[in-house]
């Protein structure tokens, strides 16, 4: 291995209209701060690849870019079909992991038909229209702690029942009943919960930093840095669950 | 109109009297709020009515200077310009605004109305609304949580475009604006202000638009910006003769709306229009609060400033002088979800003193992930503003507190600056 962790953030000028590629950020800093070092690359071609990848952050886009962003995202079908089933960690928020589905489906607009967008399929299911954009906050019971963030989306995510991330505790996640949230499945972790979710739930960060550690030959210890900032981040998400009614923790 | 609207324009005056009874300085959206309910037809009547028209300045930013400016302006020609005042810019808070200058019979005293809108509520109210002169100021990232995306925030805009009569004035960098036009297919005509490539090359960041559009704007096609050098900036009008017009505050921002007041104010004077009269006029607004001014409080001078969304918390950041040795930094429950602030690069602020408001640890974390160093953290403002005060004087630099809308409001309101001239 090179002796620098590499994050890529992918398509970043299409793909991160709620500060999600920033998560990418969160991973290099956490990185730095045990002991290790690391570089964040934004990639808008597949040619501007760096030759190796240490774990890959895709953010939310815009519906008029879907298209666009899927057709980006071919490009690199191959490399994430790999990185996902050999330790590379994929964190996919909003649009970008509906775009990993099997397929999206638009609401018409004005009453017109229902239109289909093929996703790149390397994650099970699909995105389908909700009544109504949901935008709140979203709880979610997970085993890598409590997750607080807020989701901002039109549409529901159909069978991910078989892996999701967690239990939505307040919110509506993946909704049409399931009472779930995301999807994961091999090192491909998808949510709804957008902007810099793995800065203020750690615990799944680390997760992430784990695997790619462990890919690495390296041992994760969360650095000293690291656990004042999580105080913060702990005072953030409280104060979201305390307003829901949910235990401070 | 006759006095169809007298009743609820006299039951609207009634109401204000109780509010203020009941809280006094308060109480000023809901006289607007029972007249809309009693009469709906009266705020738009009543905006449509005046003699040389209505002109609405909307977009994502800059809509609170531009407006001052452009009221400048015209009043510098010697028109009687009804505007909104500050924070009046919802539906109920215009409608009361209305109340307290119209006579019996709905008609206000006044020449022309210029009037800042927000996108959300004007859209609401556009189709009532026949504007001579509306001017789109830009598109950026704002308030994920409200709008969405930007497509929508250019949707709303052209709502309101489509209902101008005469002329809709935009901002010629910006690619949904321009998108506008061409879906204006011609019936009106669209009067272009813009930056030249040396201005854009002096800010590597960009403008914080949405979109920009491939190529500058040729000096002759409208109101350009040739240069900006802290609180003043060139100007050329179709390619004329290179004026300097004084800025508000330090900022390109700053020059852009001072092209658009220029270009907005010569679309609604037509050959009226004096450019002398009109730079001078709109050189002589005084600093908006919260926009980098310097005001004495409490015996120490203090730099306030304002960020409202991403664009103009990144260009505020790079302006700060760089010694700024003494920083206080709130946000408020204005930001309902700070998600969309994290592409802002904060790491140019170095280390903040205390970090202030009711959304101080995401703002923290924000901080922490840039490394940026942080004395402490105190959720309620007051007391933070009175620590950071009583601090010793800085060695270097001047005591600077950057906030959000809410915080900048709870910040005047601790202070006792109600008198001071407020942004929106």
């Amino acid at each position: 291995m090179s002796d620098e962790l590499t994050i890529v953030t992918l398509f970043p000028s299409l793909l991160n209209s709620n500060g999600d590629a920033e998560n990418a950020r969160v991973l290099a800093r956490r990185a730095e701060w045990a002991g290790a070092s690391a570089r964040v690359v934004a990639v808008e071609d597949a040619s501007e690849l760096p030759a190796h990848v240490d774990a890959v952050v895709i953010g939310s886009g815009s519906d008029n870019e879907l298209e666009a962003a899927r057709d980006k995202l071919r490009t690199l079908l191959e490399e994430l079909r790999r990185w996902g089933t050999e330790g590379v960690p994929i964190l996919a928020v909003g649009t970008g992991w509906e775009l990993l589905s099997h397929g999206i489906e638009l609401a018409g607009s004005n009453g017109g038909p229902v239109r289909a967008i093929e996703g790149i399929g390397i994650l099970p299911g699909r995105a389908v229209p909700r009544e109504s954009r949901v935008t709140d906050d979203l709880v979610v019971k997970s085993k890598f702690g409590r997750l607080v963030g807020f989701e901002n989306h039109a549409r529901d995510y159909n069978h991910a029942e078989a892996s999701p991330l967690g239990r939505v505790l307040s919110g509506s996640g993946n909704g049409r009943g399931s009472g779930q949230e995301g999807v994961v499945m091999g090192d491909v972790f998808g949510t709804h919960l957008h902007g810099p979710v793995l800065a203020k739930n750690p615990g799944l960060a680390d997760e992430l930093l784990a695997r790619m550690f462990r890919r690495a030959g390296l041992d994760y210890q969360r650095g000293e840095r690291a656990a004042s900032v999580d105080e913060i981040a702990r005072a953030a998400r409280n104060q979201i669950a305390v307003r829901l009614g949910l235990e401070s923790e | 109109m006759g006095l169809r609207y007298a009743p609820a324009i006299l039951i609207g005056r009634c109401v204000r009297v109780l509010a203020r009874l009941r809280k006094p300085g308060g109480g000023s959206a809901v006289p607007g709020l029972v007249v809309n309910k009693i009469a709906p037809g009266f705020l738009t009547e009543t905006l449509n009515s005046f003699p040389e028209g209505l002109v609405i300045v909307t977009g994502s930013s800059g809509k609170s200077t531009t407006t001052k400016m452009l009221v400048a302006a015209l009043r510098g020609h010697g028109k009687k310009v009804f505007t909104n005042p500050s924070t009046a810019n919802i539906s109920q808070g215009l409608t009361s605004a209305l109340l307290e200058e119209a006579s019996l019979t709905g008609r206000i005293a006044g020449d022309i109305a210029v009037l800042e809108m927000d996108e959300g509520h004007g859209a609401l109210i556009a189709d009532a609304l026949k504007p001579k002169v509306v001017l789109l100021t830009n598109v950026m990232v704002d308030q994920i949580d409200r709008f969405h995306d930007s497509e929508m925030v250019a949707g709303m805009l052209e709502k309101i475009a489509l209902r101008a009569t005469q002329a809709v004035v935009v901002n010629a960098d910006d690619a949904f604006l321009e998108q506008i036009v061409t879906r204006l297919r011609g019936t009106v005509d669209t009067p272009r202000f813009g930056v030249s490539v040396d201005v854009l090359d002096a800010n590597p960041r960009g403008l914080g638009l949405a979109a920009m559009t491939p190529r500058r704007m040729p000096s002759e096609a409208g109101v350009l910006v040739r240069s900006v050098s802290g609180r003043s900036t060139e100007v050329t009008i179709d390619g004329g003769a290179v004026t300097t017009v004084r800025l508000p505050a330090r900022g390109t921002h700053y020059a852009v709306d001072a092209a658009a007041a220029l270009a907005t104010a010569r679309a609604v004077l037509g050959n009226r229009f004096d450019p002398a009269i009109a730079v001078s006029t709109i050189g002589s607004i005084p600093p908006v609060f919260g926009r980098g001014e310097t005001l004495q409080v409490r015996g120490t001078t203090v730099e306030f400033v304002l960020v409202q969304n991403p664009a103009s918390f990144q260009l505020n950041i790079d302006h700060l002088d760089p010694d700024t040795e003494q920083i206080l930094f709130a946000v408020g429950s204005d930001v309902r979800d700070p998600s969309y602030f994290w592409p802002v690069d904060t790491s140019g602020l170095g280390h903040v003193d205390i970090v202030s408001g009711s959304k101080a640890d995401e703002l923290a974390l924000q901080l922490s992930y840039d490394n940026v160093q942080i004395g402490r953290i105190e959720r309620d403002l007051g007391k933070a503003v009175d620590e950071f005060l009583a601090m010793p004087e800085p060695s270097r630099g001047v005591k600077t507190v950057i906030f959000s809308a809410d915080s900048m409001r709870r910040t005047r309101a601790h202070l006792g600056l109600s008198a001071v001239e407020a942004p929106e």
